[in-house]
């Protein structure tokens, strides 16, 4: 089963055209060399190399993308503050799947009654709107530790999900394997794990990758106004806010977190469209869209 | 005759400017901008921050005046405000002050020494929580003669008791406050429209959007040059540099390092220094914040702080912060009424990290210290409209990591922090104070009677030899005796090692270049702000509004 | 149809309990005084009434049966920031954020709509294709990178535009009528730009998604063999089925909006009520907070509900019903 999916996955990857390819291969850099910023940023992201001497210089050799009003490394912050922003958006997207998917199952499965009152539940949280609700908290419980941003990121996310693996599970439900296994008596958790849950998952990894890509943005506007990840684990975000005080004077401080975190959305953009159009477009899209109640980006 | 011509026409270019001057009606708008959300109180007793100040300077005045070198010893330099004159009991032990007739409050109505009376009595009292009771504490009390004289008892002859008195009191109108309850009073109507007596009313105030002063044309001694003065908030300090240079606001009175050259340049606005008597340090509270009988578990240690003092590269961080722009802390004063001859704690992290070990913080696994399951670990708040402040706490974060300390940054907004501040709810901070032009002040900053509400010392620090120095300096006529006694209290002061003396900043002001800006003294830039003035030919838009009020 | 909008206004009053029962939890669990209860800048009458009215150190029933009590008659607390009480400050700023959020509304989605089109009919076309991975690009860009750039193009290295603010801060009440208008123009331009902006390519790329789902639909290619023009069956038939969705957006697009109408508040200093929110959290002024929560919560409802009245107008399947 793991093994068919795979093969989906890859097929769909295949029939990428070359800017889609190029973003994934770009996406995939970016990943590596932010997960493996211990080992290969030169600096650590609090180090202030020489508070006097290398204030503020413009990139060089030594310091590819230059030094910060403090002395710090640019490029070794950027390396760390990519590590975080994408381990923050990739673990909360991964905690929205989840949740999300657990949800739309069981509606799905138990239907009838249960899934009026679910899908209305979620109709309701649909329209608290996300980014009032996280500031809300983050300013109440200010300041909040890493893992609490990530689950709450995680917890606010996952409607969109659970509505979109509601509609394939139901489809799926009716199909004949299906119907075999609840006349021989199947549970429903047996039915949810085992028979629907692995046609669901395509699906909600398409949707979850292009999610990735808003909840790195979502996050950078919450670290902006100061209220998300916070010094020493500063986040692409975080970063910007020091650097635009400065940005006619010391650009280098702004733009180059801000050109990685936007390359980053960017590709997970590009290639979030191109796996929904390339694995099963008309289906995913009249669930997305046909309800009337697509999901925006930032609503997400 | 052959040197005449030109000196004649020097004479006449002369007379043309002084023409120029006088025909100057008067006139402009001032737009201040101030980073912050809003003020303290802006009742004279109660504003500690600058931005309250300089309201509070402009809108109340003082018996006398300061001359402008600041001297604090005896009458000497000291102009008439609210007294017209003075005059000293034969024992020194009083003195009697004329109020002038034509004084009047905003509303009306004469000012009388029964004013004076009340403002004494109202600082005074432990339940207003002034932070001056320290500072008056030899002023025992006013009287009035009759309604134009109020006589002022001491109870010890001083070198600055003139001072105290002049200098430390903004009268305030008895028949507008007599009815509050003086805790009470920082709340209250009163002081969100203050009403005083000065060269400048309150117009307007919208709390977090401005504060406006309108000129009293009909003020005793004359009315202000300008019509109006703005003060108009904005987040953050980032903003305020923009506005200034975008010429829509005309002052900011704190510009950082590097924005000078390019407010030089912007053809807009002029970088203006000016002189200051801030000094900027690092407080370590000595009381534990949860409980402030007990001693703080980290900071109570003197040997602690005396390494958190030799760990500081305070050399390097002021010129990172400031480039050229700032000296060094030197003490608990500014440079410029410094005692140069203090020893102040060497950099130095090896003896540092001794003196830790020392006193039983040993370095753990993740190269943090820890004592008896403690970590050395403890919070620097930080107000979040001062960016050389929050600058430091980044680098002093840095530092500290270096001999196993860790520092968390809490950048708090202003009024937040001057609750805690007032409290005592913190570990340590970054804090600037103004030296008093007085000697004797510093009991309000370092004396164990001035732990608030009395007075500023915030980190409760108390030594008793201290404050017996400090008390016998401040009434000791003999010079270099005083200067003995001072120079044995700071030096124990410092010792002590309550705080990390860390900066004296050069303050630059960023001016529109219309502007010209007068009579500025280093304890406050607002002093002369009723004389400054803008040339009738240089006006802009909104200089031409006038004294008329705003259309609903 | 009454039925239907009987069915949404229910349904709007479910959230509505829902985001304030959040509300109350949130303001109960979090550290500190969120109820202001102990907070010395609070005038003392006001503080006293205060504890009166949301039951201090009653049991937490109690509270929250105040509390929705309260929210209903529309008293939400005190603001200590802005010294009145919460739904006087909020009365104040909201109309400013309203107005901000309307005209970007109106705009992105005549903008968008059309744009979509366009793309779809030209699709063949450089133009359209850029025009495609333009709005991408857009929507990619954080809400305030956007304003930040436009506020530092526009207002910093040709400054031709104020660099923000509502209203000129000295002059705005001295000037006559004509000049007052055109001030406010002059500050509403660059953050209506940037949040015009982004939603725009927002719906550019959901008009253009719709639109390529139904056009391969019976109904159209019904059309295309009866000859109807290309151009008419893109702009007229499958635009109207298209539109269907976006009606619906509509009503979505406000939480959108409000997110990104915080930021470009921030940016540009517009004081609306992401402004205001943001002040609140710096001071901890949580009744505040949590109340702009409450009142967004309620335009988005608000929003959804016109929107499902609209589209049941609009959609003849739905009325039939």
């Amino acid at each position: 089963m793991f093994v068919e999916w795979l093969r989906g996955l890859a097929a769909g990857v295949r029939r990428l055209d070359s800017v889609s390819r190029a973003a994934l291969v770009i996406l995939g850099a970016l990943f590596l060399a932010a997960m493996l910023a211990p080992v290969i940023a030169p600096y650590s992201q609090s180090h202030q190399i020489d508070i006097v001497g290398m204030k503020n210089h413009a990139p060089s050799l030594a310091h590819p993308f230059g030094t910060d009003r403090f002395s710090r490394d640019v490029l070794s912050r950027v390396l760390y503050g990519a590590r975080i922003s994408l381990t923050v958006a990739t673990l909360a997207v991964l905690v929205s799947a989840i949740i999300g998917t657990l949800y739309g199952l069981t509606a799905a499965t138990l239907g009838g009654v249960v899934d009026t009152v679910l899908m209305r539940l979620l109709d309701a949280m649909l329209s608290i709107p996300r980014v009032l609700l996280l500031i809300a908290i983050l300013a109440l419980w200010s300041p909040v530790p890493l893992w609490m941003l990530v689950l709450l990121l995680g917890i606010t996310g996952w409607f969109g999900v659970s509505r979109l693996v509601r509609a394939e599970a139901l489809s799926v439900r009716e199909r004949e394997f299906v119907v075999a296994a609840r006349s021989l008596g199947a549970g429903a958790g047996r039915i949810m794990l085992r028979h629907l849950l692995p046609n669901v998952l395509v699906p909600v990894i398409v949707t979850t990758t292009l999610g990735i890509g808003n909840v790195i943005v979502l996050e950078a506007g919450l670290s902006f106004i100061g209220i998300g990840a916070r010094e020493p684990a500063a986040s692409l975000g975080t970063m910007f806010q020091d650097g635009t005080e400065a940005f006619a004077g010391t650009w280098w401080a702004a733009l180059f977190p801000g050109v990685v975190m936007v390359t980053t959305v960017l590709c997970f953009n590009i290639l979030g469209d191109a796996l929904r159009a390339s694995l099963d477009p008309r289906h995913l899209h009249r669930a997305r869209v046909g309800t009337g109640t697509a999901p925006l980006h930032t609503a997400e | 005759m052959r040197q005449l011509p030109p000196y004649s026409l020097f004479l006449v270019l002369l007379a043309a400017a002084c023409a120029d001057r006088a025909s100057d009606t008067g006139g402009g708008t001032m737009v201040v901008v101030h980073a912050g959300s809003g003020t303290s109180p802006m009742l004279p007793p109660l504003a500690v921050d600058n931005l309250g100040r300089a309201i509070v300077d402009n809108v109340y005045e003082r018996l006398a005046e300061i001359g402008p070198e600041l001297n604090s010893i005896g009458d000497r330099g000291f102009t008439p405000r609210l007294a017209r004159s003075w005059e000293w009991a034969a024992d020194s032990m009083s003195i009697a002050f004329a109020i002038d007739p034509r004084a009047q409050w905003h509303d009306g109505r004469p000012v009388r020494a029964s004013d004076v009376r009340f403002t004494l009595r109202l600082l005074k009292d432990p339940k207003a929580a002034t932070q001056y009771a320290s500072l008056l504490e030899n002023v025992d009390s006013i009287s009035v003669r009759d309604s134009l004289t109020a006589v002022a008892w001491f109870r010890k002859r001083t070198p600055e008791q003139f001072y105290d008195v002049a200098h430390q009191v903004y009268v305030l109108p008895e028949h507008v406050l007599k009815d509050i309850p003086p805790d009470k009073l920082a709340t209250s109507e009163a002081a969100m429209r203050p009403m005083g007596s000065g060269r400048f009313r309150l117009a307007r105030f919208e709390p977090g959007v401005r504060v406006e002063l309108v000129a009293d044309t009909a003020h005793y001694r004359g009315r202000p040059k300008l019509d109006r003065v703005i003060f108009s908030f904005v987040a953050d300090p980032g903003a305020a540099v923009t506005q200034v240079m975008s010429g829509q606001a005309d002052f900011f009175e704190n510009l950082p390092a590097d924005v000078l050259q390019r407010i030089d340049t912007s053809g807009v606005a002029r970088s203006l220094r000016y002189p200051g008597l801030q000094y900027g340090f690092m407080l370590m509270n000595q009381r534990d914040p949860k409980r402030l009988a007990v001693a703080h578990p980290i900071f109570g240690d003197r040997r602690v702080r005396q390494a958190i003092s030799m760990a500081l590269d305070r050399q390097a961080m002021v010129r990172n912060i400031f480039d050229t722009l700032g000296m060094l802390g030197s003490g608990p004063f500014s440079k410029a009424l410094a005692d140069t001859t203090i020893v102040l704690p060497l950099f130095d992290r090896a003896r540092a990290a001794a003196l830790l070990d020392s006193a039983g913080w040993r370095v753990g696994p993740d190269g943090i210290r820890s004592r008896a399951g403690r970590p050395l670990r403890f919070g620097v708040m930080v107000p979040t409209s001062s960016q050389a402040r929050m600058r430091y706490a980044v680098l002093i974060q840095e530092q500290l990591k270096s001999v196993g300390a860790q520092a968390d940054n809490e950048s708090i907004d202003i009024r937040a922090y001057v609750d805690r501040l007032q409290s005592g709810r913190f570990d340590a901070l970054l804090l600037a104070l103004a030296t008093d032009p007085a000697r004797s002040g510093v009991r309000q900053s370092w004396g164990t009677a001035a732990f608030p509400p009395a007075g500023q010392n915030f980190a409760r620090y108390s030594n008793r030899t201290v404050d017996a120095l400090f008390d016998s300096a401040a009434t000791t006529f003999d010079r270099s005796r005083m200067e003995q006694q001072y120079h044995r209290a700071y030096q124990m002061l410092v010792d002590d090692a309550p705080a990390v003396w860390l900066y004296d900043p050069l303050t630059v002001a960023g001016v529109h270049k219309r502007v010209r800006v007068e009579g500025m003294r280093p304890d406050g830039w607002y002093v002369g702000l009723a004389d400054w003035w803008i040339p009738a030919n240089e006006r802009i838009d909104r200089d031409r509004i006038g004294l008329r009020p705003a259309q609903p | 149809m009454r039925r239907l909008v009987a069915v949404r206004l229910f349904h709007a009053v479910v959230v509505l309990f829902l985001v304030t029962t959040i509300a109350f939890f949130l303001l109960h669990f979090a550290p500190g005084d969120p109820f202001s209860f102990e907070n010395p800048n609070i005038p003392g009458d006001v503080r006293d009434r205060m504890r009166a009215e949301f039951g201090y150190d009653r049991p937490l029933m109690e509270q929250y049966v105040r509390y929705m009590g309260s929210v209903a008659s529309g008293n939400l607390g005190f603001s200590h920031l802005l010294r009145v009480p919460v739904t006087q400050a909020l009365g104040t700023v909201l109309p400013r954020t309203l107005l901000l959020m309307g005209l970007a509304l109106v705009i992105s989605f005549a903008l968008g709509i059309r744009l979509g089109v366009y793309e779809v009919r030209h699709w063949q076309k450089r133009r359209a294709r850029a025009s495609n991975g333009i709005s991408l690009f857009i929507y990619s860009l954080p809400d305030f990178w956007l304003a930040l750039m436009l506020l530092l193009t526009f207002a910093y290295w040709l400054p031709i535009l104020p660099g923000g603010g509502m209203v000129d801060v000295v002059m705005h009440e001295y000037m006559g009528p004509g000049q007052a208008a055109w001030d406010r123009i002059k500050h509403l331009i660059l953050p209506l730009t940037a949040l015009v902006l982004i939603v725009t390519a927002l719906i550019a790329r959901y008009q253009r998604a719709a639109l390529l789902e139904v056009l391969p639909s019976d109904f159209v290619r019904t059309a295309r063999a009866k000859g109807v023009d290309e151009r008419d069956i893109i702009g007229r038939h499958a635009l109207r089925n298209a539109l269907l969705p976006m009606i619906t957006l509509a009503g979505l697009a406000f939480p959108a909006l409000l997110g990104g109408a915080v930021f470009v508040e921030k940016v540009f200093s517009w004081p609306g009520m992401g402004l205001t929110l943001i002040s609140a959290i710096g001071v901890r002024d949580y009744p505040l907070v949590v109340a702009s929560v409450v009142v967004g919560a309620a335009m988005v409802v608000i929003g959804n509900l016109l929107a499902d009245i609209a589209y049941g107008l609009a959609d003849p399947r739905v009325r039939v019903r």
